[in-house]
């Protein structure tokens, strides 16, 4: 049985338990948009940090001076051969790919916008590559407003100049699709690689690490992933991410 | 988000932090049930049954907010339990659990006016239908007509209307009389109460465990609640509501202390409402009334709510599509009814509270693992699992008369989960060909 003591013990115990609760509800009350403001701003600082990672690389690797020079040369050819319609639009299209490239700052962009990007940067490889360079993009309509990380697409698209095109010669093809599957997006590019290119194929290297850690962070760890695949003549990279509407998810902050 | 457009009316215009979520959950979990059966537990079950309640109601809140979180990850653009019955089970199995829910849902809101009556038949001095008419077209207005958002804007009041009560009429209580007396009132009178040795008492604690677990689990407004809370406080918002939650049968144990000592009791279910009789402020009277009808009112509120928006929108939508006005107008209809219903029930029945602890506890323990095997599998969910509840149940009630209400609902919960194993177990066989 109960003694006396147990009892008053047990009393306090009932009597002082709800104080406790409603000290809790209190407490969630007053500091909860402090905590959430300050993970916001924790979340924001690091995703600026990996933005900015992702821009040094950017800059590092793709506005080489051999590309720019490259690009400057066929602009020079374009222009000596009087075809100025070609001309205008390729000086166009490089003022706006470098106009994109330093102004995105943002932490994600839409699919949209990220492919208009990708087809100025095509425009100004396809003058490089010629006739040599075939490429295709699939964008199911359903996605063109879904948010993505900046400069994603533009990553692969790159390796696959990087390590492929531009390393060995012969047709070069390029295929980006960008699909809705159930609640997640797919981003597929996939391009033609030389066959005696298969004993050394490319790794994922900086770029796909911060582009895996940047996804991370804009959606939860455990609905994204990136593969790579290297095959005898082709090499495929897939970025798997939820969907999520900008229009619809203004507010939020992690989607 | 258009507040005519019916969204609106089933989850509010906002996603709930921690903060929201947790009123809003308490609001419904603290109910007429859990003033009504506290009496009975402490009375059957002592000291370490009414400790033991209190533990196991946090502990289910606590486990029911992991589920949540794979429920959020599994099922984006669901709002109700329905929504994912529907995705998730054959045209027989969804009808089946539908009618579960709504079977349920009928109990528990009758169980609540009840309470409701019972409380106006101590209190006032005026007929009970009087009082429930009023009582009753709160509730339409609130649960039934103005949807989540007045709901939730309710909640916060009848929260905190619910802690002004449990934290100030105790303290008053012991301050004026002291412990001793207490102490020596309930030795005297009721000493079964202080043996905390006691095998019944730990068998109770396991089985009121299943029995929350199972009642959450099918709960409708609870499911909906999941859907709007954020996606990433689930977890803690329910653990957290678990813990909260604790504290109130705790402190209505030592609220019954006060009105047990030094006397009898002629009906145990109506003791907590005879409180009224003891306190002598007037201040305090009010509090003790408003948070008997703060717990009641938020309850029906919440169930009612959850209740018309699963047959709005999991049963009427089925059999033909509804537009937006439509579904608002059957939504009052509906719920217009329901309110008449409860009304004309509790008016003709003398208010007696019915045996309420373990009452469904057969069809609450029995659908625990059939409702697992639905939200964790992700293949398609064989017929039989749904109604493996259904045997489940039937078992249990069969050998009610062989054996006792604790065992009874432990044979329901292992003959329906002996079924899934069995099923899954066949699934995974690899098939001969």
């Amino acid at each position: 049985m109960l003694s006396m003591d147990a009892f008053s013990l047990y009393i306090m115990f009932c009597v002082l338990a709800p104080l406790l609760g409603a000290f809790t509800l209190l407490f969630l009350f007053i500091f909860e948009k402090r905590i959430d403001l300050l993970e916001k701003q924790t979340r924001e600082i690091a995703l600026q940090r990996e933005l900015q990672t992702a821009l040094y690389n950017q800059l590092n690797q793709e506005i080489q001076p051999h590309f720019l020079f490259n690009t400057l040369n066929s602009i020079l050819s374009l222009a000596r051969l009087e075809r100025k319609t070609e001309l205008i639009r390729s000086i166009e299209a490089l003022s706006r790919l470098l106009k994109f490239k330093y102004q995105t700052n943002s932490p994600f962009i839409t699919i949209n916008d990220e492919l208009t990007y990708i087809k100025y940067y095509l425009e100004i490889q396809k003058i490089r590559f010629r006739d040599r360079l075939h490429y295709e993009i699939a964008m199911d309509p359903s996605v063109g407003q879904a948010v993505i990380i900046p400069f994603l697409i533009q990553t692969f698209v790159e390796n696959a100049f990087k390590h492929s095109f531009e390393k060995y010669a012969g047709e070069a093809f390029l295929k980006i699709i960008v699909e809705k599957k159930e609640k997640y997006v797919h981003v597929t590019v996939w391009n033609s690689s030389s066959e005696k290119h298969e004993d050394q194929p490319h790794k994922g290297g900086l770029g796909l690490e911060n582009i895996a850690k940047r996804l991370e962070l804009l959606f939860s760890p455990e609905h994204t992933s990136i593969q790579l695949t290297s095959l005898n003549d082709k090499t495929n990279v897939l970025a798997v991410f939820p969907y999520v509407n900008k229009n619809e998810n203004q507010g939020d902050k992690r989607l | 988000m258009n507040r005519k457009d019916y969204q609106f009316y089933i989850s509010g215009a906002v996603k709930l932090g921690v903060s929201f979520g947790v009123v809003s959950l308490l609001a419904r979990w603290i109910t007429g049930n859990t003033i009504l059966s506290a009496p009975e537990t402490l009375v059957k079950y002592g000291i370490t049954g009414a400790i033991g309640y209190s533990l196991m109601g946090a502990l289910a809140l606590v486990l029911f907010g992991f589920l949540a979180k794979k429920i959020r990850n599994n099922f984006h653009n669901e709002q109700t339990i329905g929504d994912v019955m529907r995705q998730k089970l054959t045209p027989s199995g969804y009808w089946y659990i539908m009618f579960i829910l709504l079977v349920t849902s009928f109990y528990s809101l009758f169980i609540q006016a009840m309470g409701a009556g019972i409380l106006i038949h101590i209190i006032f001095p005026i007929p009970v239908f009087i009082g429930m008419i009023l009582f009753m077209g709160f509730c339409f207005f609130v649960g039934g007509v103005s949807g989540m958002q007045r709901i939730h804007q309710f909640s916060g009041v009848n929260v905190a209307l619910i802690f002004g009560a449990v934290l100030l009429i105790p303290v008053y209580f012991y301050i004026q009389a002291g412990v001793h007396p207490v102490y020596d009132g309930i030795k005297l009178y009721h000493p079964y109460i202080l043996y905390f040795k006691n095998m019944d008492a730990i068998w109770f604690i396991f089985t009121a465990l299943l029995i929350f677990f199972g009642q959450i689990m099918m709960d409708r407004a609870t499911w909906q609640r999941v859907f709007i809370i954020q996606k990433e406080k689930v977890t803690m918002t329910f653990s957290l509501a678990g813990g909260i939650w604790a504290t109130i049968p705790l402190a209505l144990s030592s609220l019954l202390m006060i009105i047990m000592f030094g006397r009898s009791y002629k009906n145990i279910y109506s003791l907590l409402f005879e409180l009224v009789d003891k306190i002598q402020s007037t201040m305090l009277i009010i509090l003790f009334v408003l948070f008997c009808f703060s717990a009641i009112s938020s309850a029906i509120n919440a169930e009612l709510h959850a209740t018309t928006t699963l047959f709005v929108k999991n049963v009427l939508e089925l059999f033909r599509p509804l537009t937006n006005h439509e579904r608002w107008k059957y939504s009052y209809i509906f719920s217009g009814i329901v309110c008449v219903c409860l009304l004309v029930i509790v008016s003709i029945l003398t208010p007696n509270p019915l045996k309420l602890l373990f009452f469904f506890g057969n069809i609450y323990a029995s659908i625990i693992i059939p409702m697992l095997y639905i939200i964790l599998s992700s293949k398609p969910i064989p017929v039989v699992i749904p109604y493996s509840s259904l045997i489940g149940a039937a078992g249990g009630f069969l050998l009610i008369p062989f054996t006792n209400d604790l065992k009874a609902i432990w044979i329901s919960f292992a003959i329906s989960g002996v079924i899934c194993l069995f099923v899954y177990i066949l699934k995974k066989a690899p098939i001969k060909s």
